[in-house]
C-alpha cells in the first residue's frame, strides 16, 4: 500500500522486538505500527520505548493502527501520544490523506520539539508564539509545548494562567491535568488533590488524574483512599507496569496483601514485553507471597500453587537479570528468606552459600534500599555476619541520606557504624561548604579528614578530586595535586556504568587525564 | 444471575468482536488473492465486496459502541479538531465506491474552523451516514457545516428522501427497527446517543431528519453545542 503511495525503503517487521531494533540501525521518518501485536510488546509500548530511548527523529511521523474505536487508547495515553491513530478496515486514500497532514504537522512542530529537547525553553516559547501565529491550525499543540516550557523554566503563575484559559471554555483532559499539575508544582496540595478528583469525574479514561491523585493522597497521609483510586485505575487500564507498582507499595502499607500480591503480579506479567521492568516487582511479588502463606494451611492446594508460583517468578527474575551480580544477590537472600517461610531448610541453606558466594565476588555497590532489603532478611535469617558487611558498605555509600540512615540505624548492632558515617557526613558538609566560598585549600583538608572515617564514599572521593582539580588549575605547581586526584579515581573500582554517579566519574577521570597531558 | 440481559450483552459484545476479527481476516485474505489477479479489482463485484463488507463493519462498530455506551464503558474524549479535515476524511473512507457509482461530492465547510467533538464517535456517526446516502441517494451528496453558533453538520442528497414515518420519529429512533424495510434503525439511534454524548453549558446534542435541502432529497443534521 504504501509503496504506492511513493514510499521508498520499507521496511517490514512482525513485532515490537524487531521494530525496535529497526529503528535503532535507522531513523525512519514514518512509522506504521498495528497497536494489537499479539503475545510482543504493543504498540503503545513501542512508542513509548522509541521515544523514552530517543530511538526516532522529531519529525518521524508515528501512526497508530487499531481495529477498533480508539478512545481508550488516546485517553490512556497521554504523555506518549502517537501523531495519528487510523481504524481498520481502511483504504489508500484515508492512509494518504492522514500520512500527509501529520507530514505537514510534523514538519511545522518538529523545530519547537527540538529546542524543548535541548532545553532551550525560552527559544521554544517564542517559536511556539511564532508558529501559532503563522498556522493557527496548530494552536492547541503548540499551547501544549509552550506549557510544557513554562513548567520546565519554574513560571508556575504563566503556566497556570495558560491551562486555566483553555479550561475555562471546554474541559480539554491534558489542560486540567496541566492545571492540578501547577497547584502541586506551587506546594497547594489539597487544590490539586481536588482538581484531580474533578478530573477522574469528568474524565474517567484519563488514568494519568488518578496517578496523580493517588501520589498527593499517600503524601497527604491517606494510604487507603490513595490504594482505592489506584484500584479505579487499573481496573481500567490493568497493562501501565508502574501503576501497579505503586499500587502494591501503598497495598504493602495497608497491610492488604491479596491487592500487593495481584499489583505485583501484574506488574511482573506487563513487565515481560517492557523495557522498564526492574528486579523491584519479582521480589515484592515473592514477598508477598510468602505473606500470603503464613496465612495459609499448608496441606492445601492453593498453598503448593502459591509456592509454584513464587519460584517460578525467582526463575524468570534471574534469567532476565543474568549479568548484573547486584540484583542475583538480592534474588538469593530473597530466595531464602521465602524458603524460610516454607521451612524448607535445605533452600535456605543452598540459597544463602549462593548469596556469601555472590558477595564474595561482587563488584558494584548495591543500591540504598535494596541494600536494608536484603539486610533486614539476613538478620531475620541469623546471617548477622553478612547482613552488618552489606549494612557497613552500604551506610559508607549512602549517608547523606537520612531516610536510610534512620533505617540503617534500627538494623545494625554496630554503634560506631552510625557515629562514623556522621562524623564523615559532617566533614563532607564542611568541605563542600569551603568549596563553594573558593576555600579550596580547606575543602580539601576536610575531604581528607571526611574520607578517613569512609575511605570508599564515592561522592566524597569524587568531591575530592573536583576540589583538586580546581586547585590545579590555579596552581603553579599542579602535578601533585593531578596526581592525587589520579590515585583516588583509580581506587573507585565498584562503580558500574549503571550507576547514577558513574557519569560524574568519567567526566572527571577525563578531565584529570586532559590536564596531566597539559602539565 | 440477576437478570439475562447483562448476560445477554456480554456475549453479543464478545460475538461483535470475534465477528469483526474474522471480517477483518476475510478480507486480508480477499487482497492477498486479489494481489494475484489485479484485472479481478476493477470488477463491479470488487467494489461491492468492499462496500458490503465496509457497511457490516461499521454496524458491528457500532453495535459494540452502543452497548459500550448504554453500560457507561464509553469512553468520552472531545477534543479541539479542524472540521474540515474531519468531514474530507469521512468522504474518502467512501471515495472507492463513490468513483465506482459515479457520485460528485461538495464541502461546504470553513477551513479555518476547529470545532469540539469526539473524532472517533462522530466520525461513525458521519461515515455511515454518508454510506447511506451512497446506497440510497442518486448522484450528488453534499456536506455543509454551519459553526457560528454551535457545531451544525448536515448532510444532503438528491435520493428520494426519508419515508414520512421515519421523519415523525425524532428522537427516538429505536422505532425505526422495520425489517420490512430493511431498517434497523441502528444508524440514527446510534447517531442520537453520540449527539446527546456531547453536552455544553447545559445543552445536549442532537439530530434532525428532513427532506429537501440544498439536493432536493434527504437532510441529516447533528447538532453539537
Amino acid at each position: 500500500m504504501v509503496s504506492s503511495m511513493g514510499c521508498r525503503d520499507v521496511r517490514l517487521v512482525y513485532n515490537g522486538e524487531d521494530a525496535i531494533q529497526a529503528c535503532k540501525e535507522k531513523k525512519y521518518d514514518i512509522i506504521l505500527s498495528d497497536y494489537n501485536l499479539g503475545d510482543s510488546k504493543d504498540g503503545q509500548q513501542i512508542l513509548e520505548e522509541l521515544n523514552r530511548f530517543n530511538l526516532i527523529k522529531s519529525n518521524c511521523v508515528f501512526i497508530m493502527i487499531t481495529a477498533e474505536n480508539t478512545t481508550a487508547m488516546v485517553m490512556g495515553a497521554i504523555e506518549f501520544q502517537p501523531d495519528n491513530y487510523l481504524t481498520k478496515p481502511f483504504n489508500n486514500n484515508i492512509l494518504k490523506s492522514r500520512l500527509d497532514k501529520a507530514i505537514i504537522k510534523k514538519e511545522i512542530i518538529a523545530p519547537i520539539v527540538r529546542l524543548i529537547k535541548k532545553k532551550q525553553w525560552q527559544e521554544a516559547i517564542s517559536l511556539c508564539e511564532q508558529v501559532i501565529i503563522e498556522s493557527p491550525k496548530f494552536k492547541m499543540a503548540c499551547l501544549r509545548h509552550k506549557f510544557e516550557c513554562l513548567k520546565a523554566l519554574k513560571q508556575f503563575d504563566k503556566a497556570l494562567e495558560l491551562t486555566t484559559k483553555i479550561v475555562n471554555e471546554r474541559p480539554i483532559s491534558w489542560a486540567m491535568l496541566g492545571v492540578g499539575e501547577i497547584f502541586y508544582a506551587k506546594n497547594e496540595p489539597q487544590r490539586a488533590a481536588e482538581l484531580f478528583n474533578d478530573m477522574t469525574l469528568e474524565f474517567p479514561m484519563v488514568l494519568e488524574g488518578y496517578d496523580w491523585l493517588a501520589k498527593i493522597q499517600h503524601e497527604l497521609g491517606q494510604p487507603i483512599e490513595a490504594q482505592k483510586t489506584l484500584l479505579k485505575a487499573v481496573k481500567r487500564s490493568p497493562k501501565a507496569l508502574n501503576r501497579q507498582k505503586l499500587l502494591g507499595e501503598i497495598a504493602e502499607e495497608n497491610d492488604d496483601i491479596e491487592t500487593m500480591a495481584n499489583a505485583f503480579r501484574q506488574a511482573v506479567k506487563f513487565g515481560q514485553n517492557s523495557a522498564f521492568a526492574t528486579p523491584d516487582e519479582f521480589i515484592k511479588l515473592t514477598k508477598s507471597i510468602g505473606l500470603q502463606l503464613k496465612t495459609n494451611n499448608n496441606s492445601s492446594n492453593e498453598y503448593k500453587k502459591l509456592i509454584e508460583e513464587a519460584e517460578s517468578t525467582f526463575a524468570k527474575l534471574d534469567s532476565r537479570f543474568k549479568a548484573q551480580p547486584a540484583i542475583q544477590l538480592r534474588s538469593a537472600v530473597a530466595h531464602a528468606d521465602f524458603s524460610s517461610v516454607t521451612k524448607n531448610e535445605k533452600k535456605v541453606e543452598k540459597y544463602l552459600a549462593t548469596a556469601n558466594k555472590i558477595y564474595d565476588r561482587i563488584e558494584e555497590h548495591i543500591g540504598s534500599a535494596e541494600s536494608i532489603e536484603i539486610t533486614e532478611s539476613l538478620k531475620q535469617l541469623g546471617q548477622t555476619e553478612l547482613a552488618e558487611c552489606i549494612l557497613e558498605d552500604a551506610v559508607e555509600q549512602y549517608f547523606d541520606d537520612p531516610q536510610f540512615i534512620r533505617k540503617a540505624a534500627k538494623l545494625t548492632t554496630n554503634k560506631d557504624l552510625i557515629a562514623n558515617s556522621k562524623k564523615a557526613n559532617q566533614y563532607n558538609n564542611k568541605a563542600i561548604h569551603f568549596f563553594t566560598i573558593k576555600d579550596f585549600d580547606q575543602a580539601i583538608e576536610f575531604f581528607a579528614k571526611a574520607t578517613e572515617y569512609a575511605p570508599n564514599n564515592v561522592n566524597i572521593n569524587l568531591n575530592h578530586v573536583q576540589t583538586l582539580l580546581k586547585r590545579a588549575q590555579k596552581s603553579a605547581l599542579p602535578l601533585q595535586d593531578l596526581e592525587l586526584a589520579e590515585e583516588i579515581l583509580m581506587l573507585i573500582t565498584r562503580l558500574t556504568p549503571a550507576d547514577p554517579r558513574f557519569a560524574r566519574y568519567s567526566e572527571l577521570s577525563r578531565l584529570t587525564q586532559l590536564m596531566l597531558q597539559n602539565v | 444471575m440477576k437478570s439475562s440481559l447483562p448476560l445477554f450483552s456480554t456475549i453479543l459484545a464478545s460475538t461483535v468482536h470475534d465477528m469483526k476479527n474474522s471480517l477483518g481476516m476475510m478480507l486480508e485474505a480477499l487482497e492477498a488473492i486479489l494481489e494475484e489477479t489485479p484485472k479481478a479489482k476493477s470488477r463491479k463485484e470488487y467494489g461491492v465486496v468492499q462496500y458490503e463488507s465496509s457497511r457490516v463493519n461499521s454496524t458491528l462498530m457500532q453495535l459494540l459502541a452502543t452497548y459500550k455506551i448504554e453500560n457507561e464503558q464509553m469512553p468520552f474524549n472531545p477534543s479541539y479538531h479542524n472540521l474540515y479535515d474531519f468531514i474530507e476524511e469521512q468522504i474518502l473512507m467512501h471515495s472507492p465506491l463513490l468513483n465506482a457509482k459515479g457520485f460528485t461530492y461538495s464541502i461546504d465547510v470553513d477551513e479555518t474552523v476547529d470545532a469540539i467533538f469526539d473524532e472517533s464517535l462522530l466520525s461513525m456517526v458521519v461515515s455511515n451516514i454518508i454510506g447511506n446516502a451512497v446506497r440510497y441517494a442518486h448522484s450528488e451528496i453534499a456536506i455543509i457545516a454551519d459553526t457560528s453558533k454551535n457545531v451544525n453538520i448536515s448532510i444532503c442528497d438528491n435520493g428520494p428522501g426519508y419515508p414520512g414515518p421515519m421523519l415523525e420519529m425524532a428522537g427516538d429512533y429505536l422505532q425505526g427497527v422495520n425489517q420490512s424495510t430493511g431498517s434497523t434503525g441502528l444508524g440514527l439511534f446510534f447517531a442520537q446517543q453520540v449527539a446527546e454524548l456531547h453536552q455544553h453549558d447545559n445543552m445536549k446534542g442532537s439530530v434532525k431528519l428532513s427532506n429537501g435541502g440544498l439536493l432536493g432529497g434527504g437532510v441529516f443534521q447533528i447538532i453539537l453545542p
